[in-house]
C-alpha cells in the first residue's frame, strides 16, 4: 500500500482514473461549512486538574489509570513536569525519578463534571458549543469574532479566563472542529480560517493529534508515517480497506470534505426566579403574596415546557444575614401550582425566619417530563392511584418532617430486635425471599427495648420457644419465650434469659 | 306470624334499616358479622374501637378485615396507614398476618395535635385502603371532621381510644367497647347506625 498508488488521500488531478475504487473522493471539496469557524480547547492536564484544582504548584503530583495494568502516568504538573515527568511514563519509573511523588488515581466522574462546566463557560462565546470527551470543548464562533474584537482577542482572552482557574489549556482555530482539534493537541496555537489552507499544515501534524487506537498508529509509525501529510499521500482505497473505513472519514472531516455534525452541549433548563418583597417581611403570612406570585410563574414556566419537578428550593433572602433555605423534595412529580402551595403552606407554618426577608428565591431542580396518564373508565375513587399515596407522603411529611413517616420491612433474622427495618414507604415487595411458611406467632407490636417484668403472674399461653445465639455480630441471645396473657387480658410475649434467674422481660405484645 | 315475613316482603315497604345499611367488608368473625349492620365493618366511615389497654387484641380483631381491604384479586395491594400507633409495629408479624409491610405507612407525629391532623389528611386523600389512628381525648368537633374525612375519601376510619371516653358522646357510625376474655374478645356494640346495641362474648381471635 505504500507503493504510493497515483489515488492519494488528498484529492490531487489524476485519482478519477480509478473509477471504480470503493472509497471515491468526495467530488467537489463543497462548503468548507459556509464560513464556521470552530475554537478547540484542549486541556492536556484534565485528569489532574480534576482531581487537585488550583493545587500543584507546591508539590510534585502526577496522576495514572487504575484500569490501566502498566500503571502509566497519565498528566503530571508542572513541578513533575520539570522534575523529568511526563505523560506516557511507567509509574515506577517515575518514582524513581522524584521519590516524593504525590500519585492520585484518575477519577472519570470528576473529569466529566470538569469538562461539563468548561463546556458552559465556552457557552459565554457562542451559543453552539461541543464536548469533545475526555478532554477537549469545541466552540463555533464565527459568528462571535466581532463581538470580541477578531479571532486573535478571542484566544487571548479564552486563555487568560481558564489560566485565571488554573486549567492549562492549548487553544487553535480551524473551519472544521476537526482540524481545530488537531491544531489543538498538536500545540500549534495558530488560527487557520480557510479550509484550503489545511493539507498545507498537514505535515506539522503529528500522528499522535489523531487520538487513534494505539495499534494504529504503532502500524503506521512502522511504516514510516509520522505526520498527517504522510497519511494524505496513501491511497484511499487501500487504507480504508486496512485501518477501515471511520477513520479515512475522519480525515475527509477535518479537511472539510465531508460534513460532521456535531451534538450540542445544552445546559439543563431549570426555573430561578427572584422575587421582590414590598419591604422588609417578617411573618410568613406576609410572604404569601410573594410566593403566590413565585408559584403561578413556576406554573407557566411548567406547562411551556411540558415538564414537572422533583424539587423545589426556596430562599429567603435577608439584609446582612445568610439566607433561609427551604428545601422541598417531592416524592411525586409536580407540575401544578395547587399541590405545592400546600406543601409549601406546611412547611412555612413550621419554619422560623431569623431575620426579616427582603427578597425571595425560587429555584426548581432538574426539569423532568411529564407523562399523561390516561384515566382508566372503570377506575375510579378507590383505586389505588399512586399519585394520592405520594401527595399524602409529602403532605405529612412536609408537617412532621421527613423521618416520622416510614415503612417497616421484615429482615431474615432469628434475633427478634433484628428482624426488622425502617424503610422508605412503597418499594419493592416488603417480603424477603426467604420468609419461613410457618413458625410460632409473633407480636404486632415489638418494644423498643425489652422491660423487665416484676413480679410476673401472668398465665402462659404457649411457650416455650429456644433463640438464641449470634456470637458472630457481639450480640449474642439465650432466651426461652413464651406467649403469655397479663392479669389484663392483654396476650404478652415475653422471655427468660438462660440460664434463669434475671427474671422475666416483656418484648411484644400481640396487639 | 307467616303474615308479617310476607307482609315485610312486600315491594312497597320501606324499612328504615335497610335504607341506611352501610357498605361493609366482613370482618371475618361470623358472630360479630351478625350484630353488625350490613354484616360487617362499614366502609367509608368513622368507627370507634374503646379499649381498657393496648394490646387487648383489638388490632387482631382487625387483621381479617385489613387483609380483605388491601388485597383486591389482581390489583396492587393497597396502604394501610398506622397513625400514633402506640408500639412499632413488628414487621414479621405483619408479613406473617397476611399483610404486605411496605404498604403499612407508619406515621409519627412528635406533637399530640399532629395526630388527629395527619389522620384527618390520610383519611381525606382516599390513598389508603383503611386508617387506624391512636389518639386521647378528643372533642366531639374533632370526631365529626375525621368522620367527614373518611366519608370524603371512601375510607374506613378506625380509631382506637380508651374505654373511659365510652360516655362521651361521639358521631362515629359504630362504637364498639373490647375487653380480653379467657383468651378471647368480648366486643360490646355501643352505637351501630342502623343497627341495635348487641354483645359478642370471646371472639377468636389470634
Amino acid at each position: 500500500m505504500l507503493e504510493g498508488g497515483p489515488a492519494p488521500i488528498a484529492p490531487a488531478a489524476g485519482s478519477r482514473r480509478h473509477a471504480l475504487v470503493p472509497v471515491p473522493t468526495p467530488r467537489t471539496p463543497p462548503a468548507p461549512a459556509v464560513g464556521d469557524l470552530w475554537l478547540a480547547a484542549h486541556f492536556p492536564r484534565l485528569p489532574l486538574d480534576a482531581l487537585l484544582p488550583g493545587n500543584g504548584r507546591e508539590r510534585a503530583a502526577a496522576v495514572t489509570d487504575p484500569d490501566d495494568s502498566r500503571g502509566v502516568v497519565v498528566a503530571c504538573n508542572e513541578r513533575a513536569s520539570r522534575q523529568g515527568i511526563a505523560p506516557g511514563m511507567a509509574l515506577q519509573a517515575a518514582l524513581a525519578r522524584v521519590p516524593g511523588l504525590r500519585v492520585e488515581s484518575r477519577c472519570p466522574a470528576a473529569e466529566t463534571a470538569l469538562l461539563d462546566r468548561l463546556g458552559r463557560w465556552a457557552l459565554q462565546f457562542t451559543p453552539v458549543v461541543s464536548l469533545e470527551p475526555p478532554g477537549a470543548v469545541l466552540a463555533e464562533v464565527r459568528g462571535s469574532l466581532d463581538l470580541f474584537g477578531g479571532a486573535m482577542a478571542l484566544l487571548r482572552r479564552s486563555l487568560a479566563g481558564l489560566s485565571a482557574n488554573g486549567l492549562v489549556a492549548s487553544l487553535a482555530m480551524a473551519p472544521t472542529p476537526r482540524a481545530a482539534l488537531w491544531l489543538a493537541r498538536a500545540e500549534l496555537a495558530m488560527t487557520v480560517t480557510r479550509a484550503d489552507a489545511l493539507p498545507g499544515l498537514a505535515s506539522r501534524l503529528p500522528l499522535a493529534c489523531l487520538h487513534w487506537p494505539e495499534g494504529t498508529v504503532a502500524t503506521l509509525a512502522a511504516l514510516g508515517i509520522r505526520s498527517v501529510a504522510d497519511l494524505l499521500r496513501l491511497p484511499r482505497a487501500g487504507f480504508a480497506t486496512r485501518f477501515g473505513p471511520r477513520l479515512l472519514d475522519e480525515l475527509d472531516e477535518g479537511l472539510g470534505r465531508r460534513p460532521a455534525p456535531r451534538r450540542r452541549h445544552v445546559v439543563p433548563e431549570r426555573f430561578d426566579e427572584r422575587l421582590e418583597l414590598p419591604g422588609a417581611v417578617e411573618t410568613a403570612a406576609a410572604l404569601e403574596p410573594a410566593l403566590e406570585r413565585g408559584l403561578v410563574r413556576l406554573e407557566d414556566f411548567l406547562r411551556q415546557r411540558a415538564s414537572g419537578i422533583h424539587l423545589l428550593r426556596v430562599d429567603f433572602l435577608h439584609r446582612g444575614h445568610a439566607p433561609t433555605r427551604l428545601s422541598l423534595p417531592l416524592a411525586r412529580m409536580a407540575a401544578d401550582a395547587s399541590g405545592l402551595r400546600v406543601l409549601l403552606g406546611e412547611r412555612l407554618a413550621r419554619c422560623r425566619l431569623e431575620a426579616p426577608a427582603v427578597a425571595v428565591r425560587m429555584r426548581s431542580g432538574v426539569l423532568l417530563p411529564l407523562v399523561i396518564r390516561d384515566a382508566g373508565l372503570f377506575e375510579r375513587g378507590r383505586s389505588a392511584d399512586p399519585d394520592s399515596t405520594a401527595r399524602l407522603l409529602d403532605l405529612l411529611r412536609a408537617r412532621l418532617g421527613h423521618d416520622a413517616v416510614f415503612c417497616v420491612l421484615p429482615v431474615p433474622e432469628h434475633r427478634p430486635e433484628r428482624a426488622f427495618r425502617i424503610a422508605e414507604p412503597g418499594g419493592a415487595a416488603g417480603l424477603p425471599m426467604s420468609w419461613p411458611a410457618v413458625r410460632p406467632a409473633r407480636p404486632l407490636w415489638m418494644l423498643a427495648e425489652p422491660q423487665p417484668l416484676d413480679g410476673w403472674d401472668g398465665t402462659f399461653v404457649t411457650g416455650p420457644e429456644r433463640i438464641e445465639t449470634g456470637w458472630w455480630d457481639g450480640h449474642d441471645v439465650r432466651r426461652d419465650y413464651y406467649v403469655a396473657v397479663s392479669r389484663a387480658g392483654v396476650r404478652l410475649w415475653i422471655f427468660r434469659e438462660r440460664p434463669p434467674g434475671q427474671g422475666w422481660f416483656l418484648h411484644g405484645v400481640f396487639g | 306470624m307467616n303474615g308479617v315475613a310476607e307482609l315485610l316482603r312486600h315491594p312497597a315497604l320501606w324499612r328504615g334499616g335497610d335504607a341506611v345499611a352501610p357498605d361493609t367488608i366482613p370482618t371475618g368473625f361470623r358472630a360479630l358479622d351478625a350484630c353488625l349492620p350490613g354484616g360487617g365493618w362499614p366502609l367509608a366511615t368513622l368507627i370507634e374501637l374503646l379499649v381498657p389497654a393496648a394490646g387487648v387484641g383489638e388490632v387482631r380483631l382487625l387483621l381479617p378485615a385489613l387483609r380483605r381491604l388491601t388485597t383486591a384479586a389482581g390489583a396492587e395491594p393497597r396502604w394501610v396507614a398506622w397513625l400514633a400507633p402506640p408500639h412499632l409495629p413488628y414487621a414479621p408479624a405483619l408479613a406473617d398476618a397476611g399483610l404486605d409491610p411496605a404498604r403499612m405507612l407508619v406515621v409519627r407525629p412528635r406533637a399530640g395535635s399532629d395526630r388527629l391532623w395527619a389522620m384527618e389528611q390520610a383519611l381525606r386523600s382516599g390513598a389508603c385502603a383503611a386508617v387506624l389512628g391512636w389518639a386521647g381525648g378528643a372533642d366531639d368537633r374533632v370526631l365529626r371532621r375525621l368522620k367527614l374525612a373518611a366519608e370524603e375519601g371512601g375510607t374506613p376510619a378506625f380509631l382506637l381510644r380508651p374505654v373511659a371516653h365510652r360516655s362521651e358522646g361521639s358521631p362515629a357510625a359504630l362504637r364498639v367497647v373490647l375487653a380480653a376474655r379467657d383468651f378471647g374478645l368480648d366486643v360490646e356494640i355501643l352505637k351501630s347506625r342502623g343497627g341495635a346495641p348487641a354483645r359478642v362474648e370471646r371472639l377468636p381471635i389470634h
